[in-house]
């Protein structure tokens, strides 16, 4: 098996996904909390994939495929929001957004 | 034969779902045309089954047809079947013809009421309940069908339900029915769990193998149905104010067909009640008893139509006496004289309210005689067929059964006895209304009152009508003159073989007796009422009062509920149910305020604990795994 072992892709999707939760707990720009979900999700596909390769078998490469597309839709509806609510003059700040406090 | 039986049943259902059916598409007259049609169509229907059996040998006569496999559990298998013999065929007949002459009337007389059409379609769903009442090929769909008529004559009489009178009169009529229904339902439950089958012929073959104590509570329950149905004692207070509903409703559901359902049943189910001898013994003897008590009533009531309705009371008891001695031929025989004249008397009766504008107090009548002279002549024939003078069909009828209440040993004398004190009373209180409302001279102010139809009595439709019956119930009689022509007696006795035979001097007997006591009762009302030449005596309270069984039932079942509920109330439903409601009511507010505050909506703390909880499952996960 050619290059770095599956240890080292693990390593970097760990970290990804630590850079990725870290922005969606601290940050409170939209646009920023949706860039660090797909940082989450971009390293969980990376785990996918290399464990993939580690057991030769195509699975987890469908599954990396198919949380793409559903990554895909998602940023499609959470950039729709961040634009309608820059349109409307809405602060883009998620702590103010408390509408649905109960 | 066994198809024209199954259209005759079906027909006036498919008249009653038209008109409900067609709804406010058809005219109101067209409803009524279809009602009438429906019917008069099962009259044919039921005319073809009695030519096609009168064609087939005796023993061939009685067949059954199942349309499909109603109702199965476990091993019992009811079929929606029907079983029609010689008994069923009788009954067809008398309900189909009675019935489709009582609707045809009923257009004239409901013409211009409101919601006319519910009527019709009521009344064509009556007819199919009642049709299938005698039709029905076990026990079981007697007893759906003991139901359904009750139903329709609970809509029926409430049907003006703009009056508070008449819905509860409605009501009345239907919880009274109900207990005969919930007794003749338990004989069913004994009859499964005894016998595993509700079939008619195979009861009767195994009612010779139950207990004495078994066979005795079954009668009991079946006699508890009819008692209820027929209005005798001491189930009989619902029927006076089932009046409260149109003058139709009374002539077919309270005086020809539904209330006789009774005497349909013991004969019917005879082979139970002839295990049961002390059974039908009290059928017999509650029969008497009616037939005075209702005679005595009817003597102090002043609304028309309820002295007809105690009339009708005091008819049915002679025939329970005359099913519970087993006389059944005689008991039907009357049964079909008094669907008849009975039919015609209400019918009668009902023209002159429909020309008084609802009037129904004779007191408020009186010479009716020069003013209404059809309606006079009609209701002289119907009176006179009541009090059973001859050549008048109630003769024929009335009189074979005192005649075999005397072949029933010391019980038939007692029994003897008061049906002649019936036949008195009959006579007295018959022509007492006669006498009130058609003698003497018109007042002013019943001329002013009067409302002719284009000159004549009343509508076409309804003087027809009451012509037909003025006919039927003038000559129907001559049917069955015993001992010397008796097609009725040899038509029914194989459905079950009588148990008395009055002797030919026993008739004699019978009749001299019973005909100069109606005679007697007439004269009696004569000096009385027309010719005034007795005072007469201010009614006594305790008749005024129906013996006293409203106030009864009153005081022993009305009265205790409703204390009882209103102590169940005070004590259980509002500290109990009302507190209990409450506090589960205000715990799920303030468990409720306790979930709203992590509700924060800030988004970060939701996914906070999303990463929490997700850690936590980690941590749980390897530990476990650990270990």
């Amino acid at each position: 098996m050619l290059g770095p072992g599956v240890a080292w892709y693990l390593a970097i999707a760990a970290f990804l996904f630590t850079v990725g939760g870290l922005g969606v707990l601290l940050r409170r720009n939209p646009l920023i909390v949706l860039l660090s979900l797909e940082l989450m999700l971009n390293a969980a596909n990376l785990t996918l994939i290399a464990f993939a390769r580690q057991h030769g078998s195509l699975d987890g490469q469908i599954f990396a495929l198919a949380v793409m597309a559903v990554a895909a839709s998602e940023v499609v509806v959470g950039l729709g929001l961040v634009v309608a609510m820059a349109r409307r003059n809405v602060e883009l700040d998620t702590d103010r957004l408390t509408t649905l406090r109960g | 034969m066994i198809s024209a039986a199954w259209i005759c049943l079906f027909l006036p259902l498919a008249g009653a779902l038209t008109i409900t059916l067609a709804g406010n598409t058809i005219n109101r007259r067209a409803a009524g045309v279809i009602a009438t049609g429906s019917v008069a169509g099962a009259f044919v229907a039921a005319v073809w089954s009695f030519v096609a059996m009168l064609g087939r040998e005796e023993a061939e006569r009685a067949q059954a047809s199942t349309a499909w496999s109603w109702l199965t559990a476990g091993n019992l298998d009811f079929g929606l079947e029907i079983y029609v013999d010689q008994l069923a065929v009788f009954m067809m007949l008398i309900v189909s013809g009675v019935g489709a002459l009582i609707v045809g009337y009923s257009i004239g007389y409901m013409d211009k009421v409101d919601e006319e059409r519910r009527f019709f379609g009521y009344m064509a769903f009556f007819v199919f309940s009642m049709l299938l009442l005698v039709e029905g090929g076990n026990l079981l769909m007697l007893l759906a069908a003991w139901g359904l008529v009750g139903l329709s004559s609970y809509l029926l009489i409430g049907f003006e339900h703009e009056r508070p009178a008449a819905v509860a009169a409605a009501k009345k009529a239907f919880i009274m029915n109900a207990v005969g229904d919930a007794t003749f339902a338990l004989a069913l439950f004994l009859l499964i769990q005894q016998t595993g089958t509700l079939g008619y012929e195979a009861v009767f073959a195994e009612v010779d193998g139950l207990s004495s104590t078994v066979a005795t509570l079954v009668a009991l329950g079946l006699l508890g149905g009819a008692v209820a149905k027929s209005a005798q004692l001491p189930l009989q207070t619902w029927l006076p104010d089932a009046m409260e509903g149109p003058t139709p409703v009374s002539a077919l559901i309270h005086a020809a067909t539904m209330v006789v359902a009774g005497v349909y049943l013991i004969f019917r189910t005879a082979p139970v009640f002839e295990a049961a001898p002390e059974v039908q013994d009290t059928a017999a003897i509650l029969g008497a008893l009616t037939l005075v008590a209702a005679g005595l009533i009817a003597l102090v009531q002043t609304d028309i139509k309820r002295v007809i309705a105690y009339s009708t009371m005091s008819q049915i008891g002679y025939m329970f006496l005359a099913v519970g001695i087993g006389a059944y031929a005689p008991g039907m025989f009357h049964l079909l004289t008094h669907a008849f004249f009975k039919a015609l008397l209400f019918l009668a009766a009902g023209i002159l309210i429909h020309a008084l504008a609802g009037e129904q107090d004779i007191r408020r009548m009186g010479g009716l005689r020069r003013l209404m002279p059809f309606t006079y002549r009609a209701f002289l024939v119907g009176g006179l067929a009541l009090v059973a003078i001859p050549p008048f069909s109630g003769f024929f009828s009335k009189d074979p059964i005192l005649a075999a209440a005397l072949d029933d040993g010391n019980l038939g004398y007692a029994l003897f006895a008061l049906a002649a004190a019936g036949a008195f009373l009959t006579g007295v209180y018959t022509f007492r209304m006669i006498f009130i409302a058609f003698g003497g001279e018109p007042s002013d102010d019943l001329r002013s009152r009067l409302q002719l139809h284009h000159g004549r009595e009343g509508p076409m439709s309804m003087l027809v009508v009451v012509g037909i019956l003025t006919v039927l119930a003038a000559v129907a009689g001559f049917l069955q003159f015993a001992p010397f022509w008796t097609p009725v007696d040899d038509w029914l006795d194989p459905v079950s073989e009588p148990l008395v035979e009055a002797t030919n001097s026993m008739e004699l007997v019978a009749t001299i007796v019973g005909v100069s006591l109606g005679l007697l009762g007439i004269t009696t009302a004569w000096l009385l009422y027309s010719a005034k030449r007795m005072h007469v005596p201010r009614p006594w309270t305790v008749l005024e009062e129906k013996f006293y069984f409203d106030r009864l039932y009153d005081a022993v079942f009305y009265r205790p509920s409703v204390a009882t509920a209103k102590v169940l109330y005070a004590l259980v439903e509002g500290p109990l149910v009302g507190g209990s409601l409450a506090g589960i009511v205000s715990g799920t507010g303030r468990l409720a305020g306790y979930v709203r505050a992590l509700q924060t909506g800030i988004v970060r703390t939701y996914v906070l604990a999303v990463a929490g909880g997700l850690a936590i499952i980690v941590l749980v996960f390897i530990s476990v795994r650990q270990r």
